[in-house]
């Protein structure tokens, strides 16, 4: 990047580039519903350091989503109840006013979202989306705003940025409306990035290239990533560290390294050894999770994964696990009364005679 | 498993689309077997013909040319009528299974709709059918059945709609992106259920999908798509081990693993695939292809043998040992 961009204006001073950038401390989220109260972020609790790039996994319902937007700041206030604490670079998230939360968007803290179709303005043009945030953020003028929107989509990969600025979202392909995205998230160098399943509905030739794009373009901004998805395969090798959501709690967190060579938690490994592996011989039976997530309006009480679980005993389904560290390592934290044996991670597989 | 005559044969099957003045060509000349009791998988990526090769197996879409030939008939030349009974035995299961249910009807209505079309079973006979499809798919009759689907989940929808597919126990099921829109633990109870029901029933499938775990995980070949022609056919463990087109090879190298240790040796595609309103001449992958060469714009490449089962439509194919 040119020096066009005065976010940051100077060196990065030592507080910048050390410590803490966000702090989620027993964070509830809940809505109403004509049902009953929702409770889907349920006590999360997470810290994420400067350029850091977290995971959080879980699947449908897990709570993931919520909390990603509740870091945003991008829940409805009339059915949403929020208690607990959301310190990002300083600033208390939960219970801020608009018009705090307006200087963070865009200029510190972006997001992309799964469907570019609808994060998109359909009737605004490509540059505009983009120079939206620049001028509102930075003293750039028309001119020099236009310019760094055609820069950024030639970082983000889209061939002939001049003539593409001009486009309106429906002239673009679906994985160029994502690299679109990313360029609007991008345009104020925000310190993080939030991504909310950005290659879901993508193809796996078009998921490599965006996130590829994403994990050089966070090396060379020094930016902090929150990658939600469902998919482990996405998070394995792109994140330094996981959280394993489930029933709106993590369950599991620690570096990525040690939680795919040794997890703790029964749902951890359930979730791994229920994904296809392309590695696996065909027709090789896939260790299923029987039953689906529990109903967050009637959580059990207990462990919520306790009615799915092989290793759940009494205690599990009448006291709820607390998340604790690993004895072997303090910084290896998950919830389960029975966790699994040390360095299990070795997948057991049972081929499947062909009948 | 394989026969001498396969169950269901498409030949050089062709589906063009209007698109204002001009015309598409979704599958431009497919043509595969399916032998009895065997699973073809059909992958490749969005736009690559691979669902409306599907169906316009079961003439959902129809063909422009070409054959569909299931047990020796020739699908795409029945009249409306006969092509209601051949579809007895051939169904097809979709992508979204709340969508592919009739919101206002009782599961066990939904289930034994194709019975009542055929009026082949009534009364007590109807019921007990529709308790055993519902129980085959691992669903409680007593529960479900006068519930509506809104009452369920996605995953139970699905097995609503495998059981309404089963009812008239058909030969060959087409399986469209059936476990796309569910959940892993889900995909992988319902992936499950299709080996125990394909098993059980003695069914054909083809099973399309856009994810190469998953298509490995239940075929027993393989075809790759691009752009509307097959690039490449082979058993599934031949397929992933010895890719021999380079697209599959690019595709394989996409794939994400759900394990750090393994770091990514991405023969990464540049670009998108190009429209199908005007594709490349030649091979149509020529225009991303790393081993392009001129013959590849002047000629295109026909499916050809290079190992037993192993087809593929390159000029030059990556050939490994059989080690």
């Amino acid at each position: 990047m040119s020096g066009e961009l005065v976010v940051d204006e100077g060196f990065p001073t030592e507080e910048e580039t050390q410590g803490l950038l966000l702090k989620v401390t027993d964070l509830k989220t809940s809505f109403a519903t004509p049902r009953g109260r929702v409770r889907a972020v349920d006590g999360v609790s997470l810290e994420l350091g400067r350029g850091e790039t977290l995971g959080i996994v879980g699947e449908s319902g897990s709570g993931k989503t919520v909390l990603s937007r509740s870091i945003m700041g991008l829940l409805p206030r009339r059915t949403t109840t929020q208690s607990g604490s959301i310190v990002f670079d300083g600033t208390e998230i939960v219970g801020a006013e608009d018009k705090t939360l307006r200087t963070l968007w865009g200029a510190k803290i972006a997001m992309v979202f799964q469907d570019p179709m609808t994060s998109l303005n359909p009737v605004v043009r490509i540059e505009r989306q983009i120079t939206e945030s620049l001028r509102l953020h930075t003293s750039m003028d028309k001119a020099e705003a236009k310019a760094t929107a055609i820069s950024l989509l030639g970082q983000v990969g889209i061939p002939s940025p001049t003539e593409r600025v001009r486009n309106y979202p429906h002239q673009l392909s679906g994985g160029m409306r994502q690299r679109v995205t990313i360029a609007i998230a991008l345009a104020c160098s925000p310190r993080l990035l939030l991504a909310d399943e950005p290659t879901t509905g993508l193809d796996v030739t078009v998921q490599a290239q965006i996130l590829d794009l994403l994990s050089s373009l966070q090396q060379e901004r020094h930016m902090a990533v929150i990658l939600v998805t469902h998919d482990l395969g996405v998070v394995a090798t792109r994140t330094d560290k996981i959280a394993v959501m489930y029933a709106g709690r993590i369950v599991e967190t620690t570096t990525t390294r040690r939680l795919f060579a040794d997890m703790a938690m029964p749902y951890t490994k359930a979730l791994l050894n229920s994904t296809p592996r392309i590695s696996d011989p065909s027709h090789t039976r896939l260790t299923a999770i029987d039953g689906r997530p529990p109903d967050l309006i009637n959580p059990p009480p207990g462990c919520a994964f306790a009615p799915r679980c092989e290793s759940a005993t009494d205690q599990c389904r009448t006291e709820a696990p607390p998340l604790r560290p690993a004895p072997s390592d303090p910084t290896h934290l998950f919830a389960c009364w029975n966790p699994l044996p040390g360095g299990t991670a070795g997948r057991v597989t049972t081929l499947e005679e062909s009948p | 498993m394989a026969a001498d005559t396969p169950l269901l044969s498409i030949s050089d099957l062709v589906v063009t689309f209007k698109k204002g003045r001009q015309n598409v060509q979704a599958v431009a000349g497919v043509s595969f077997d399916v032998f009895e009791g065997e699973t073809l998988g059909l992958v490749g990526e969005s736009g690559c013909g691979k669902s409306t090769t599907g169906r316009a197996i079961v003439r959902i879409e129809e063909p422009t040319s070409g054959t569909v030939r299931i047990d020796g008939t020739d699908l795409t030349k029945l009249a409306r009528r006969d092509l209601r009974k051949a579809r007895t035995e051939i169904q097809m299961i979709f992508q979204d299974p709340v969508s592919s249910l009739n919101p206002r009807r009782r599961v066990k209505d939904i289930v034994a709709e194709p019975l009542d079309i055929w009026k082949t079973q009534t009364g007590d006979e109807r019921a007990a059918t529709v308790r055993e499809m519902l129980e085959a798919v691992g669903l409680d009759p007593d529960v479900a059945s006068e519930r509506y689907p809104r009452e369920f989940s996605g995953g139970q929808c699905q097995r609503i709609s495998i059981a309404r597919a089963l009812v008239m126990k058909p030969k060959v099921l087409i399986c469209d992106e059936m476990v796309s829109a569910l959940d892993v633990s889900v995909q992988a109870q319902i992936l499950n259920l299709v080996e125990d029901l394909k098993a059980r029933y003695g069914l054909t499938l083809v099973f399309i999908a856009h994810d190469l775990a998953v298509v490995k995980n239940v075929s027993d070949r393989v075809a790759v798509m691009y752009l509307g022609r097959l690039c490449e056919i082979a058993p599934s463990d031949e397929l992933y081990s010895r890719p021999a087109h380079p697209y599959t090879e690019a595709l394989l190298s996409a794939v994400l693993e759900p394990d750090p240790s393994k770091e990514h040796s991405h023969v990464t595609l540049s670009g998108e695939p190009p429209s199908p309103i005007d594709p490349p001449s030649g091979c149509r992958f020529r225009t991303r292809c790393p081993k392009a060469e001129e013959r590849c714009a002047a000629e295109v490449p026909e499916l050809r043998e290079i190992a037993t089962g192993h087809q593929v439509a390159c000029h030059f194919p990556t050939l490994r040992s059989t080690s």
